[in-house]
């Protein structure tokens, strides 16, 4: 089976920016249904090209299901673009 | 040739990732690990498994294998589009993790690579390469993620090395030595040993060769003489004993790209848009490397007489030009005319140019304002989806191939990552 349901949604998200390797933390997110998601953990953080935009994509979950935000550097948006099978 | 086992001290370090692209998928997606996943290169039940998890493959699942067989022997595997973005991010930590230890490192594919540590002893002195080796994985867990295991192999050559980091996967860290040499090999199938494959074995087998010792006992006249009918024979003696035969690098002779056509019978007109857009990827793999090719070859694997089955009848042709060229619309246009003798009904197609060498711009030609006018608008597009990104401009024929005809990662090579 494939688990993942790809969205395009705007969401908002709470995000710490501190230092190191990994400077920006999404700490949670508030989907456009009003429901809040709390991140358990990033698992993996890359950024791509888009035309002449960096977007960083961030592999989250929480602790139930798996999420893709992406965060576009110029626009300094998030979106939700995936969202994995709950548990 | 030194008939002995190389005694030297090991320096040279074998990194490989284990079950590469799974393990980035379980590192990005937490809720995957534990479980077997599949990575496939088309969301389709009839396309064949690229990588599997350790936990697919303890329930039997193999590379290459369809999905649709896979399910029958694990019901609940996932499996998921390869996403090239994210293994490429993998590689470049890896490459920098790699990179820190020394100047000599060379990636071998997208999940394996080598430090060469024989020309740089000093900086490692005082440490031992078995604590630099644990160090790499320390810093893969934690500059990547958790999940991120690697298997860390360390011997006196690239080939002993690379034995050496697949005798306990997943997450192992093994040392080869003359000492240990007759050891490991006991424990070894003719067929495990790197770079022996099923006619390989078969060859051996004819010599009287069985077991992975008795390959390592071979004297080299037989090697040379009975099995590889080349110097091929003395180098894999040599090899076999630690000595550093593989430390070399070769140049670049073809570039190419194939696709499996998605529909079923597709129209002639829609097979060609897929052949311009391949033919555009192959410039730009020849361009990027700074070169320019004389010949095209194209090929395509027409349906099997029982229908969609495998195992069509193999179609190529090819030509080679007095000058060379490294427009997209060159490689095209001679692709195009060499298509028009392929099968009507094709599965598969594929672009080559071959005969690489660098650009000679000191003989001038005849064509010269030509080929000037070619190489700025060429130079300038490539520019512009350097900067922008890849086919930001291209073919209008191509338009509507960009959705189909994806980016995948090749196995082997890493020139173009």
């Amino acid at each position: 089976m494939n688990d993942e349901t790809f969205l395009n949604e705007r969401v908002q998200v709470v995000a710490t920016f501190g230092t190191g390797l990994n400077p920006c933390v999404p700490v949670k997110f508030k989907r456009a249904n009003g429901r809040e998601i709390e991140i358990t953990e990033i698992g993996l953080r890359h950024p791509t090209i888009q035309g002449k935009r960096t977007v960083h994509m961030f592999d989250v979950t929480d602790g139930g299901a798996d999420y893709r935000l992406e965060f576009d550097t110029e626009r300094l948006t998030w979106r939700l673009t995936m969202e994995g099978d709950r548990l | 040739m030194r008939p002995e086992y190389n005694t030297a001290e090991p320096t040279i370090v074998h990194i490989d990732l284990n079950s590469c692209f799974a393990t980035v998928e379980q590192q990005a997606r937490p809720m995957l690990r534990g479980r077997p996943v599949a990575i496939i290169n088309r969301r389709t039940e009839h396309t064949m498994i690229i990588t599997c998890s350790y936990e697919a493959k303890a329930k039997g699942v193999k590379l290459g294998m369809r999905v649709k067989d896979a399910k029958i022997l694990c019901p609940d595997l996932v499996w998921l589009e390869s996403d090239p973005a994210k293994y490429k991010f993998v590689y470049h930590r890896l490459m920098s993790i790699m990179q820190d230890y020394s100047a000599h490192v060379r990636m071998k594919s997208i999940d394996e690579g080598v430090i060469d540590f024989s020309e740089t002893t000093a900086k490692i002195a005082g440490r031992s390469i078995v604590d630099i080796g644990h160090e790499i994985k320390q810093r893969l867990w934690d500059e990547v993620g958790v999940a991120m295991n690697c298997n860390v192999g360390i011997a006196t050559n690239r080939f002993l090395a690379k034995t050496a980091a697949g005798l306990n996967k997943p997450n192992g860290l093994d040392v080869i030595t003359h000492k240990n040499l007759r050891e490991v090999f006991s424990k070894l199938e003719l067929i495990d040993v790197t770079g022996i494959a099923k006619r390989m074995e078969q060859r051996l087998n004819a010599v009287g060769i069985f077991t992975a010792l008795e390959f390592l006992d071979a004297d080299p006249v037989t090697l040379q003489k009975m099995v590889y009918k080349s110097i091929c024979g003395l180098d894999w003696h040599q090899r076999l004993r630690g000595w550093e035969v593989d430390k070399r690098d070769f140049p670049l002779k073809s570039a190419g790209r194939q696709y499996v056509l998605e529909e079923y019978k597709m129209s002639r007109e829609k097979v060609l848009q897929r052949l311009h857009h391949l033919a555009e990827e192959t410039g730009a793999k020849v361009r990027s490397q700074g070169l320019v090719a004389r010949g095209v070859r194209v090929h395509a694997r027409a349906y099997s007489h029982e229908g969609r089955g495998w195992g069509g009848s193999y179609w190529h042709a090819r030509h080679m030009s007095a000058m060379p060229f490294f427009s997209n619309q060159a490689i095209y246009e001679q692709a195009r005319k060499l298509f028009e003798h392929a099968p009507e009904y094709v599965k598969e197609i594929g672009v080559t140019c071959y005969e690489l060498s660098e650009p000679d711009d000191s003989q001038l030609s005849i064509f010269g304002d030509e080929l000037a006018r070619d190489k700025a608008i060429t130079s300038s597009i490539d520019s512009i989806n350097a900067r922008y990104g890849k086919r930001i401009i291209h073919s209008a024929d191509t338009l509507l191939t960009n959705h189909n005809v994806k980016e995948k990662i090749p196995f082997g090579s890493t020139r173009y990552m």
